[in-house]
């Protein structure tokens, strides 16, 4: 740096440190949430010494930093690929249609909780959560009936799908089949990413090692069978959404990464043989430049760890990811505003170099989206795409001293992350130690912290609320009726298919998955082409397999850290241990998740707030049924129970677990208050069915609290 | 009262878990109101077997307990499971995550399963355990299992509650060894070796024949059961039928040879030694002016007026006089 620079930048720091009255051009540092300090002003001097992006290196170059292609957006934009699914196959397979029409370009399918946990419509386990949050799927003709009148051979289809990935992938492959279309042709993304369902999502149904070896042989049997599908999709996105940083959600991403290309290399695959149709997903929040930051840091971190495993095919470099609007930015209250959110967070992704992107619907912190929210969504990207100009150049933000210097950092930090996990022996060991998981947890609590505290500001939540709360149309299915179609369905394939054959299929699922040999997607295909539904094949896995229960403790401390000597917190507090002191014990409150909704991140922040505050806080188990939830409360004589759920089976599983607390106790005196996604319609019927309070998103936890120990305080005088 | 205690020897769960509440309670009226229950419930005895669990942290006792206690409930018998949860935090409040790794056994209609914050009370078990183990004796269950905490020094306490101690340790290295020598041997009845599957299996089989040789060198006196040491897997699931067949067979031998009634007489003469001690030293926290002589005397101690034991005799002597 020259002299002459120098000079202007001190005369700069000068005049700074005047206009804000402060002594040091440090006290305007800003630390994120990733504690990486953003500066007030970025120079020329921050483009020096950089370990890992190379700021001169081009688009479709190394290290990829600027994209993986050299055309980008110019040639062809980004996929509009939005995430949908509810109810019965007909209903979505019409749903797609019709958004096919209107503009979207790629499929991406939503299956609901049952079929993700290997269970079919019938299971008693899943009364209230079949066609709820996706679609269900039993049989392959339930899948056939999905894709429908849609070219297979030239749509792309994603499907998220992880726990019950093999039966899945065996009816998409099977429904390709039998429309006519060869696997060879089939083009698409399978999730596959199971080390991130042990750590946030929780729709895993085997214990981690033998997930692991599904993960391998759908890789090893794409590789050979299937060219262009992508075997996998690495996913941050449920870690952001669970409460992930940006360098935590970078990081551990790409450590599954390596663990998953260590399976695929175990299996016998050379690592250009497979690493082509590796694909990430990546979720794009609130903070612009951290988004934008990230998705350049991962295509050149990953390009940095393909090329150590010895990749040399260029598509086995280079990072190709889809992104999503982040669905825990979005509000129940002022709703409208989340069109505005998610506009911003699709224009970091674009700026970032996304191939594709999905872009949430405004009402999806209230319910499933409508037909009218899931326009303004899919138009969101199509004005971006046709109106802005923003294509007409690739990676536009490039040179900027901000940007590259943020990617630089991120890059950094992240790197450091990857090195720990890697010194633990790998992803697979550090999940299993609950290293990650618990790291995540502390960063959503501080989140959730800082907006409670009002460090944050959330427009329309914590700060300019609006008074006049909009009223807003939301989609209704009637779980009942999509259960009785489904099971109707299920027994139709049943009566009329070769059992004795199945059986065979079934039994060498079992053997292959005990003595480790053969391949099990191909394996599955028989059994699923033997009209075998989902739960039969998952049942014969799990024979071999077992069952994966997660453990599920919390941090404590980290967020009452936040709300020393804060008044309100310290009201609570106060009337707490009034309570203690006339009641002989603390308020105990027992927070639940039912049915098949692994999303915990909420349970979990209100289990460490409020002991945090005082409270004694039972955790239950992930996936009890409402009677299980019953005993719990009753044999621990809890004082309230708060139902956490997002994946709108409250309907179904509320008033169950009332009858369940009365049959148990007839004159028990537990409050029931419920938080999470639940539309206003529901609320009635929820108050009718006796739940004292109801907690939509973006209720601070200290108002939950207050009410609650209210409520205990009054039934208890 | 009356109608509490039919209904917990009705096996009624509500009315279990109410009276728990009861015995575990500050409150100056409830605890007269446990003290008449549990009196009253000690006329009819069940014919529980209590054994307790204990072991460092993270070493796997709750999962040992689902693996167990499935493998057990199988068997019909009914099983309780009083689980002493360490995390309380500066607060006060706590979470109680021990249920968590205990879902399968949690759901079963033959097990009754509560969960207590430890309150940093001594011995890593809570107020009123005891009384919950008489309660769940008096309500039919066949086993009831005490998890404590599981920090050093609770042996002891813990040890007093049960008729089998089990002490479940981990792959460990000799360093824990040294940790149990002798005094450990003689409160535990049996030593479990947990993870005994994947990568540390064979270093959890070497674990398990150094404690077998160390025991058999520390052996005590020798009229008792030598220390058994059990090599298990709870999440394969290994192991279970030796465990279960230790504990008959410890049950058998001490009741054979009376051990097991002397020591349920000794426990009962430790917790009324415990109760003595806890009251005097309550009445002595409550008498006035004790906090200020003390304060008085610690400033003589440092200032060379007075040594350590003159004064604490003076202490006592000046409250056990006014008696």
């Amino acid at each position: 740096m020259t002299k002459n620079k120098n000079k202007s930048l001190n005369n700069w720091k000068d005049k700074f440190t005047k206009e804000v009255k402060v002594d040091s051009v440090e006290d305007f540092f800003y630390s994120t949430d990733e504690e990486i300090n953003i500066k007030p002003l970025y120079t020329e001097a921050d483009l020096l010494d950089y370990k890992f992006n190379d700021i001169s290196s081009l688009p479709g170059e190394w290290p990829y930093t600027r994209g993986p292609k050299a055309s980008m957006y110019t040639n062809r934009p980004w996929t509009v690929r939005q995430y949908a699914g509810f109810s019965t196959a007909e209903e979505s397979n019409k749903f797609y249609k019709k958004n096919l029409e209107a503009g979207q370009m790629g499929l991406s399918v939503a299956f609901d909780l049952p079929t993700h946990r290997g269970y079919d419509s019938d299971d008693e386990l899943v009364v209230g959560d079949v066609g709820k949050a996706g679609v269900a799927i039993d049989t392959v003709e339930d899948m056939k009936v999905l894709f429908n009148e849609i070219p297979l051979d030239k749509m792309s289809v994603s499907m998220t799908m992880n726990g019950a990935v093999l039966p899945i992938l065996a009816a998409f492959i099977v429904a390709g089949e039998e429309q006519g279309f060869d696997k060879k042709v089939l083009s698409g993304t399978i999730q596959n990413d199971i080390l991130k369902e042990f750590m946030v999502r929780n729709t895993y149904i085997y214990p981690p090692e033998p997930s692991m070896k599904i993960v391998g042989d759908i890789i090893e049997y794409t590789a050979k069978e299937m060219p262009k599908f992508n075997s996998i999709s690495i996913s941050g996105y449920h870690m952001q959404e669970a409460g992930a940083n940006n360098v935590q959600e970078l990081a551990f991403t790409l450590a599954d990464g390596m663990e998953y290309v260590r399976a695929a290399l175990s299996k016998g695959l050379a690592v250009d043989d497979f690493a082509p149709r590796l694909s990430f997903f990546f979720a794009i929040g609130t903070d612009f430049f951290m988004e934008i930051a990230k998705l350049r840091a991962a295509r050149t971190l990953w390009a940095k760890i393909m090329k150590d495993f010895g990749a040399e095919n260029e598509k086995s470099l280079t990072l190709r990811t889809h992104c999503q609007t982040s669905g825990v930015s979005l509000t129940q209250k002022d709703p409208y505003n989340n069109i505005v959110r998610t506009s911003y967070e699709a224009l970091s992704a674009v700026l970032g170099g996304t191939q594709s992107l999905h872009t949430n619907s405004f009402d999806e912190a209230i319910a499933l989206p409508t037909e009218f929210s899931s326009r303004i969504a899919r138009n969101t990207q199509l004005i971006l795409q046709n109106e802005t100009g923003i294509t007409n150049t690739v990676d536009p933000l490039a040179g900027s001293y901000f940007v590259e210097k943020l990617t630089e950092d991120m890059c950094a930090a992240a790197w450091k992350i990857i090195k720990e996990v890697e010194e633990l022996g790998g992803m697979t060991k550090a999940v299993a130690a609950g290293i990650p998981k618990l790291k995540i947890e502390e960063s959503a609590t501080q989140k959730q912290a800082k907006v409670d505290s009002g460090k944050r500001v959330v427009v329309g939540v914590n700060k300019f609320k609006n008074p006049n709360e909009p009223k807003i149309d939301v989609l209704v299915i009637d779980n009942e009726k999509v259960r009785e179609d489904q099971i109707r369905k299920m027994n139709l394939v049943k009566s009329n298919r070769d059992s004795k054959l199945l059986e065979a299929c079934l039994d060498n699922i079992t053997n292959s998955a005990k003595n480790n040999e053969g391949n099990l997607l191909a394996l599955t295909i028989e059994a699923i082409r033997a009209r075998g539904t989902v739960g039969e094949v998952s049942k014969a896995l799990e024979n071999a397999f077992g069952r994966h229960y997660a453990t599920n403790v919390g941090v404590s401390g980290v967020y009452g850290k936040f709300f020393e000597k804060d008044d309100k917190f310290m009201d609570i507090q106060k009337k707490i241990n009034l309570f203690e002191k006339e009641k002989g014990r603390r308020p105990r409150v027992l927070i639940v998740k039912m049915g098949q909704d692994g999303h915990d991140r909420g349970a979990k922040i209100v289990a460490t707030s409020f002991a945090d505050l005082g409270f004694d806080i039972d955790m239950g188990p992930l996936f009890q049924t409402s009677k299980d939830v019953a005993k719990d409360a009753i044999e621990n004589d809890v004082h309230a129970i708060g139902v956490s759920t997002l994946a709108a089976g409250h309907k179904t599983l509320v008033p169950a677990l009332m009858q369940s607390l009365k049959e148990l106790d007839k004159d028990n005196k537990i409050i029931v208050f419920v938080g999470g996604v639940i539309p206003e319609q529901d609320y009635q019927f929820l108050y009718d069915n006796n739940v004292s309070a109801i907690f939509g998103p973006g209720t601070s936890i200290l108002d939950s609290a207050e009410e609650v120990i209210k409520l205990i305080s009054e039934k208890n005088n | 009262m009356t109608d509490l205690k039919n209904r917990i020897i009705a096996g009624e769960r509500a009315a279990i878990a109410k009276a728990i509440t009861l015995v575990e309670s500050s409150r100056e009226e409830d605890i007269d109101r446990s003290h008449l229950l549990i009196s009253e419930l000690i006329k009819s005895p069940g014919h529980a077997v209590r054994v307790g669990f204990s072991g460092p942290p993270g070493v796997g006792k709750s999962t040992f307990i689902e693996s167990f206690g499935s493998f057990i409930i199988k068997k019909n018998f009914k099983l309780g499971v009083l689980a002493i949860d360490p995390s309380s935090n500066f607060t006060g409040g706590s979470i109680l995550g021990d249920k968590t790794r205990m879902s399968e056994i949690s759901k079963n209609e033959n097990t009754f399963i509560r969960s207590t914050p430890s309150r940093g009370s001594l011995g890593g078990i809570a107020t009123g355990t005891r009384e919950a183990a008489i309660i769940l004796d008096a309500a039919g269950y066949d086993y009831i299992f005490i998890e404590t905490v599981g920090v050093g020094q609770s042996e002891i306490t813990a040890a007093n509650l049960v008729d089998i101690f089990t002490l479940i340790v981990g792959p460990g290295s000799g360093d824990e060894l040294q940790g149990i020598k002798k005094g450990i041997t003689e409160y535990a009845d049996i030593f479990i070796v947990n993870k005994h599957d994947g990568d540390l299996a064979s270093q959890a089989s070497r674990t398990a024949s150094d404690y077998k040789s160390a025991i058999s060198f520390y052996n005590k006196d020798s009229d008792d059961l030598e220390t058994q040491v059990v090599l298990v897997s709870s999440i394969e699931g290994k192991g279970m039928n030796e465990v279960l067949n230790a504990y008959n067979n410890i049950i058998e031998t001490n009741k054979k040879t009376n051990q097991f009634e002397i020591r349920r007489e000794q426990q009962l003469a430790y917790w009324l030694e415990e109760e003595v001690r806890n009251k005097i030293l309550l009445e002595l926290s409550n008498e006035k002016g004790i906090n200020s002589l003390i304060k008085s005397e610690i400033q003589r101690i440092i200032s060379g007026d007075t040594g350590f034991y003159t004064a604490s005799k003076g202490i006592i002597e000046q409250f056990l006089g006014k008696k």
